[in-house]
């Protein structure tokens, strides 16, 4: 097949994954959550630092995904296969109305694929483990970050704040913080998500890195335009949220969001700031909104459910290719 | 939106103001009409004081409602409360429309118990508004006070079955006695309704440092 079609499908198959991953993105869920802006002007500055955060931090987690799982270089069919597969498990998922995350279904598929193709030889298996630990990892300090944070503050609410104004300048103050804090976030995970869309077929092609960081990020801000604000109510509105309880839960996301991208390790957000959310939750005995089972079980299903259609896609995609 | 929240508690304020100026009003009709020598322009003043709090409440509304970035549950309490302060202000104004078409001469043998349930119905939304605005500042003194409406409720219980068990003994005029016993439990339910309110006030003040 034609070199240029081929990158012509890629890129498209890039924007389709970006676009899915912005519509997917519940970063500002708990800005909306805490009323601590509207839904106008999130999706106006997360459309923003979704531009932002690709082009000047995306570089070094895309190269990261791209050359450093798979042990082989990836061929067209291979390349296609995974996006489709991570495509269209993203698709399914937005559709539930579920946030998933997008790394997880790609690396999924990129693993899958791997071990179809190469056997288990075809993986780099320490980067994998490196990966693994992390994702285990950053939920667990998203909940127990969220618990502690909230206990301290709850401590100092307790010894402090005597009437309604205290608590509405306490609490307009952790806007303030809280907003800053999810731009932070915002910008380092537009970096971090370019891997998901971009990573793959920096892996293959000689495509200009900065050209397709420019293409994601503005696939991001339409994703997140279009079809973002439906997540982020769905998760605004999991627990009560208030600015200094929004900051508990997003004070760990955002700082293991930072480090993870820093250290060019893809990251779920999603699964961060949820299990940021059900330790806050726990912490401040507020009863969740129903549903959060269909959220986990769909976090276990993304990994085998991914590298399966992968496998499966795989074979028509190779017929072409 | 400093000045939005200004604004707000100097509404705030401006209703307690009319509406302590409202049950004033209330209580010297009350007296008026103890002594025989019912004040039509007190009762006015009332009826006018309570359309004044109906203006500041749809006042305060528009501006709790304007802060699009205001907390929501700070939103929604002010709402409440504004709203509970409201609903005894609608209360009075039903009371001193009643006592407007009172007929008849007050009974001679309850007018000092009918002076004590109206000194208590003054000084329980007296005690209210104070605890209304103490919660803008100080949640511990306002959470001491809402215990004293429950005292004042007991006693306004007490006075309330007092006067009643007089009246019910009444024979001379039954239409009187049906009356008067209504204006009784009018100006009681004030009382109740204060104390119920302030019970809601308490919740609200305990809730607030743990969440």
């Amino acid at each position: 097949m034609d070199f240029t079609l081929i990158i012509i499908i890629f890129l498209i198959l890039s924007i389709l994954i970006a676009i899915g991953i912005g519509a997917n993105d519940e970063t500002f869920s708990i800005v909306y959550g805490s009323r601590i802006l509207t839904m106008k002007q999130i999706l106006i500055l997360a459309a923003i630092l979704a531009i932002a955060g690709a082009l000047l931090l995306g570089e070094g987690v895309a190269k990261t995904v791209g050359n450093s799982i798979l042990n082989y270089e990836a061929t067209e069919a291979i390349v296609i296969t995974i996006l489709l597969s991570t495509a269209i498990w993203l698709i399914l998922a937005s559709a539930l109305g579920l946030p998933i995350s997008t790394t997880h279904a790609t690396i999924g598929s990129i693993m899958g694929i791997g071990i179809f193709v190469w056997g288990m030889t075809g993986l780099n298996w320490g980067m994998i483990l490196y990966m693994a630990i992390w994702w285990i990892f950053s939920p667990i300090v998203g909940f127990a970050g969220t618990y502690v944070a909230y206990k301290i503050l709850f401590k100092y609410k307790q010894k402090r704040l005597k009437g309604f104004q205290d608590y509405e300048s306490y609490e307009m103050k952790f806007a303030v913080i809280v907003l800053i804090a999810i731009c932070i976030t915002a910008f380092s995970r537009a970096g971090n998500d370019c891997s998901n869309a971009v990573g793959i077929v920096i892996g293959v092609g000689d495509m200009d890195i900065g050209f397709l960081l420019i293409i994601t990020g503005l696939s991001l801000a339409c994703g997140l335009v279009i079809l973002g604000r439906v997540v982020i109510v769905n998760l605004g509105e999991m627990t009560e949220l208030r600015p200094s309880t929004a900051f508990a839960a997003q004070i760990p996301t955002a700082v293991i969001m930072l480090i993870g991208t820093i250290q060019k390790i893809p990251l779920s957000g999603s699964h961060m700031l949820v299990a940021s959310l059900v330790g806050l939750a726990k912490a401040s005995k507020t009863p969740m909104k129903k549903g959060l089972w269909k959220i986990i079980l769909i976090w276990f299903l993304t990994f085998p459910m991914s590298a399966l259609l992968a496998i499966i896609l795989y074979f028509p995609v190779s017929l072409f290719f | 939106m400093k000045e939005k929240k200004n604004d707000l508690i100097e509404v705030s304020e401006e209703y307690q103001r009319e509406l302590l100026k409202c049950m004033e009003a209330l209580h010297d009709s009350v007296d008026t009409l103890i002594k025989n020598k019912i004040s039509h322009t007190k009762l006015d003043e009332v009826i006018a004081c309570e359309h004044a709090c109906d203006l500041l409440k749809e006042r305060y509304i528009e501006i709790i409602y304007k802060q699009k970035r205001a907390l929501p549950f700070l939103i929604e309490d002010r709402y409440k409360i504004i709203n509970g302060l409201d609903n005894i202000a609608d209360k009075s104004e039903g009371l001193a429309r009643h006592l407007k078409i009172y007929p008849f001469e007050f009974y001679q043998d309850i007018k000092e118990e009918m002076t004590h349930l109206n000194n208590i119905t003054l000084e329980t939304i007296k005690n209210l508004i104070e605890v209304v605005a103490l919660m803008e500042t100080d949640f511990s003194t306002a959470l001491t006070k809402t215990f004293k409406s429950e005292e004042f409720k007991r006693e306004a219980r007490n006075s309330k079955y007092t006067l009643l068990e007089i009246i019910y003994k009444k024979t001379d005029n039954a239409l009187k006695s049906v009356i008067t016993a209504g204006l009784v439990s009018k100006m009681f339910d004030i009382v109740a309704m204060a104390e119920e309110f302030s019970d809601y006030l308490r919740g609200l003040i305990i809730k607030y440092p743990s969440k």
